[in-house]
């Protein structure tokens, strides 16, 4: 009688450069106790130094394996199609100087841009004309409307981004957190496609 | 004469309408009502904001065409200049999350986990720079 086996490949898996990948580490298995042990320790790839840092393992080539070493078995998979194995050499800090650089260009890039957008809408002459509507009186420096404007632009970007020096307000992600998500999915797409031989099939390929 | 007149009523009402609707379209592609109503859980109530944007932007037509005079203390410039500061700090918020700026810089320095800190450069730098443009800067 034929057994069955189910496999759900992960979305993502890191490993450490020139390891081998047991299939459990690349995927979910349920299956018979007299063959999970013998399912787990399949080597489904030998990581070496040309495979870069990011290898895409189809369910082709698991199921292949498994067909090759048991006569008996069905594989039913479930979920992607596909693992990432992403190489991860050593775990690279972040560089000091290099985060310090990035962290004053956003600074003073925003803080120019700002001044550039302020005068690009002559915010000045209109602040001065809401001084005047609310008062009546002539002013050329309402600095009563804008302080508390310049607080508040600040006050709005964190919350827009969800974001009070890491406390939350609420438990959703914030947009920059599903952004990211976004980009991550695309960036995993991207290498589903182009680093998967199998994936795809060309004129000249053979 | 009167088809003057009525060429110009039409001009008018024509120029307003796109004007309208192309701020109104400009604040939903950024997205700020959604996510105000998302973190103070107001969705049922979207329909009078609606109209608060609406009342607002007449508020400031009627204000910059008819220069009126309220003759009012000068501190309800407090709130007025705070809440004002705030939604143009979202909209640029909005405009850099639809840029992608974030996610491409975090993942360039690897620094996925704490963009809070890329954010607040911005969030500092925004204020450093608001604040020193209107008191040292437009005097120089």
């Amino acid at each position: 009688m034929e057994k069955t086996v189910y496999i759900r490949m992960r979305n993502r898996v890191q490993t450490r450069p020139r390891d081998p990948i047991y299939l459990k580490d690349a995927a979910q298995i349920i299956a018979d106790d007299s063959v999970l042990s013998k399912l787990q320790k399949i080597i489904i790839h030998q990581l070496s130094e040309k495979d870069g840092n990011i290898v895409v393992i189809d369910v082709m080539k698991v199921i292949e394996l498994i067909s090759k070493q048991f006569d008996d078995i069905e594989v039913q998979t479930i979920g992607p199609a596909q693992t990432i194995i992403e190489v991860v050499s050593k775990s690279k800090g972040v560089s000091i100087p290099f985060f310090l650089l990035i962290w004053f260009l956003l600074f003073f890039g925003s803080a120019l841009t700002l001044m550039n957008f302020h005068d690009d809408v002559s915010m000045r002459s209109v602040q001065e004309k809401i001084y005047t509507i609310i008062t009546g009186k002539k002013e050329t420096k309402p600095l009563l409307f804008q302080i508390p404007y310049s607080i508040g632009l600040g006050l709005g970007m964190i919350l827009f981004f969800n974001h009070v020096f890491k406390k939350r307000i609420n438990d959703e992600p914030s947009p920059l957190e599903v952004e990211m998500f976004n980009y991550q999915m695309d960036l995993d797409n991207y290498v589903i496609l182009n680093e998967n031989k199998e994936s795809m099939k060309r004129v000249h390929d053979d | 004469m009167t088809i003057k007149i009525i060429i110009i009523i039409f001009l008018g009402l024509a120029s307003g309408l796109s004007v309208g609707s192309g701020f109104v379209a400009f604040l939903t592609v950024l997205g700020i009502i959604p996510r105000l109503t998302q973190l103070t859980k107001t969705m049922k109530m979207i329909q009078s904001y609606e109209w608060a944007v609406v009342i607002g932007a007449l508020a400031g037509v009627w204000a910059s065409l008819r220069d009126p005079s309220l003759n009012m203390s000068a501190y309800f410039l407090i709130p007025f200049g705070l809440t004002g500061g705030v939604f143009i700090g979202m909209l640029a918020a909005g405009l850099t999350e639809a840029l992608n700026v974030f996610p491409i810089l975090a993942k360039r320095i690897r620094l996925d986990g704490e963009i809070v800190i890329l954010i607040m450069a911005i969030v500092f730098g925004k204020i450093f720079g608001s604040i020193f443009q209107w008191i040292y800067f437009v005097h120089r």
